[in-house]
């Protein structure tokens, strides 16, 4: 039973680690209606979130199964799960907007401080649904 | 990057690719599905899907029950252990001229032979075509294979080298563009995604067959010596025959003695050498099923005695090169991992094919017009390797429930009779996809679809093991494992020829033309 829900653990860590770095790229965020994202320290945030989540990957199968089967389990885990986030992004984008959403949280209060200071047009988080 | 290397390396990925593609993508499939050898071997063996409670088996009764029926004469016994994946104890025994017979199998329970179950099944026929493409002459099949391996970690390299954007196309796969963009896109993922499984699983098959493709390293070391070298490196041990009568001391006693050497782990399998000389000797093989490295632990008796003669574990060298086999043979169990390598060895499969459709696509035009030949010749290659090869295989499978045990034609086994099948029926999607050009890809697939469903349903009708009842019990999970597979692959090959086809569908062509212009 254990084995089993570290098994789970290690398949959602993987994927959420790979969906956080996909969100650090141009292309991901078009195929979430997008235009751009995020920069910076959001940016550095993202791949370091998405780069522990891996890790902790790693540190799950190795709970589970020992260094050197938790190693395989691990090596082999993250490329099919690198492959489930590519085919969300391509069948199922949708899935990915919550985390898009976690992402950007901050700035959309930016975005809201001003306009209570009354500068200019509301303006939105640039989002273009017209893409597929 | 230096364009003038990028250029040689784009013209060795593209040729390499196209000249072994077809023998690359056998390797891959047949690989693939001998991830599952041993759950294909339960389904096409129906009376070995045995509920066996693996207790501890009686090697006292087992081996001498097995030999009762065979010349006394001979220069081996070979007795594979029951285990987690093969429910049933499996015989072989080698004659004095050192001809290979079996492998007869065993219900552990009762020591009674199976009726012949009249297949070479998944380990007789899929897993020796992965690396001898079953072609013994002169080696010529591990060869070939030697070659499109070397072939592949060229086609790896130099796939990474010319590929342009590898991160910022590292999740991207547009399903929706023209047939070149969305295949090149599913050919980088799978080839830059899989990479490590890929180029692992490539260098570990090459470095299993070292022995064979670079035999200087024995030579050089042990003079051609290949009886020394096997002692030193597996830990071979033989003893001269006497030609006086011999006796066999209880074998469990010898069984428990290695087992306590090993700290534990049984044996997986045993082989008496000279059985019934006064000289004979009782090997037993560590089990492989508990650490990924295939260890060649091994404990030699004195078989009249029951004495230790000889223990043998793997030198540093050897234990690398045993646990890099271990990788590329999984013979552990760890039904995880099992699933993972079937998965990435699809992708394997899908990167390959993907990349013939994308050399095609991207010449049919440019052919066409200037009536050249090449992409009508790649595309029926393409078609037969791929479709054609899958299309083999289940009509393999379904051959396998059609025929009758017992059965010969034309002088053949039945055992012959289904590979026959197999190669007939693919020299035939070949014939097929070379004669209907544009139609071969949508007409294999469909039948893909049709012979999935068909060998589901005979397996049902001819075994009575149906989804339903497989799932229900835990010993018949291998058919439901099989079932639920070729049940999952029909939809997927519908998928394939409905997309393959689309392009001909000439009702959208502005908004491609829209889309390849941003």
């Amino acid at each position: 039973m254990a084995g089993w829900l570290l098994l789970v653990g290690i398949v959602t860590a993987a994927y959420l680690g790979f969906a956080l770095l996909a969100l650090t790229q141009a292309r991901p965020w078009q195929r979430l209606g997008q235009t751009a994202p995020p920069t910076g320290i959001r940016r550095l945030a993202l791949r370091t979130l998405g780069g522990l989540a891996l890790l902790s990957a790693l540190v799950l199968c190795v709970v589970r199964d020992g260094p050197s089967f938790g190693a395989l389990l691990w090596a082999t885990a993250i490329s099919i799960a690198a492959v489930a986030v590519a085919l969300t992004l391509t069948w199922r984008p949708a899935l990915l907007r919550p985390l898009a959403a976690m992402a950007t949280a901050e700035r959309k209060v930016r975005y809201s401080r001003m306009e209570t200071n009354g500068k200019g047009t509301a303006k939105v988080p640039p989002n273009n649904p017209t893409r597929p | 990057m230096d364009q003038t290397f990028r250029k040689s390396m784009a013209w060795l990925h593209t040729w390499a690719g196209v000249v072994l593609g077809a023998l690359l993508f056998a390797i891959f499939w047949m690989g693939t599905l001998s991830v599952f050898d041993k759950e294909i071997d339960r389904w096409m063996m129906p009376d070995t899907r045995l509920a066996a409670p693996l207790e501890t088996v009686s090697l006292d009764r087992l081996l001498p029950q097995a030999a009762a029926e065979i010349d006394p004469n001979v220069g081996l016994w070979w007795l594979g252990m029951p285990g987690d994946r093969q429910p049933v104890a499996e015989f072989w025994y080698v004659d004095m001229n050192g001809e290979w017979y079996g492998p007869a199998f065993l219900d552990p329970r009762n020591g009674a032979r199976i009726a012949d179950q009249g297949t070479l099944a998944g380990t007789g026929f899929i897993f020796p075509f992965h690396f001898s493409l079953h072609l013994g002459w002169q080696n010529l099949g591990y060869w070939l294979v030697g070659l499109a391996g070397m072939a592949m970690l060229a086609l790896l390299v130099s796939g990474v080298v010319i590929h342009r954007k590898i991160f910022a196309d590292f999740f991207t796969f547009r399903w929706q563009r023209k047939l070149p963009r969305s295949s090149l896109d599913l050919h980088n993922l799978t080839g830059v995604l899989g990479l490590p499984f890929h180029f692992v699983i490539t260098l570990s098959g090459l470095i299993i067959f070292f022995a064979i493709h670079f035999p200087g390293v024995v030579n050089s070391v042990y003079g051609g010596d290949r009886a020394t070298f096997n002692r030193d490196a597996f830990g071979s041990f033989q003893r001269e025959a006497t030609g006086a009568p011999g006796s066999l001391a209880p074998l469990d006693r010898m069984a428990a003695e290695a087992t306590r050497i090993w700290g534990g782990d049984p044996p997986g399998f045993v082989r008496v050498w000279r059985p019934g000389d006064a000289n004979a000797t009782v090997e037993m093989r560590r089990t492989r099923a508990r650490s990924i490295d295939m260890n060649v632990d091994a404990v030699h008796f004195d078989a009249a005695t029951g004495e230790v003669l000889r223990t043998h574990t793997a030198a540093p060298v050897v234990h690398v090169q045993r646990f890099i086999a271990g990788l590329h043979f999984i013979q552990f169990e760890h039904w995880p991992l099992r699933w993972l390598y079937f998965v990435l060895g699809l992708s394997g499969c899908v990167m390959t094919g993907t990349g013939y459709v994308y050399w095609v696509e991207t010449r049919r035009k440019r052919h066409a017009a200037q009536g050249l030949p090449g992409v009508r010749i790649v595309e029926g290659l393409t078609v037969g390797a791929v479709a054609g090869i899958i299309i083999a295989t289940l009509a393999f499978f379904v051959a396998n429930r059609l025929l009758p045990l017992g059965v010969t034609f034309a002088g053949q086994e039945r055992a012959a009779l289904e590979v026959w099948a197999f190669y007939l029926i693919w020299l035939v999607t070949f014939a097929h996809a070379w004669s209907r050009p544009g139609r071969a890809w949508r007409e294999q697939c469909w039948a893909i679809v049709g012979l999935a469903m068909l060998a589901v349903v005979l397996n049902a009708a001819t075994t009575g093991d149906h989804l339903v009842r497989a799932l229900a019990h835990r010993h018949l999970w291998p058919v439901a494992g099989m079932d639920l597979l070729l049940l999952a692959g029909a939809p997927v090959a519908t998928l394939i020829a409905l997309r393959l086809t689309r392009r001909r569908i000439a009702a959208r062509p502005s908004q491609d033309a829209l889309k390849a212009a941003e």
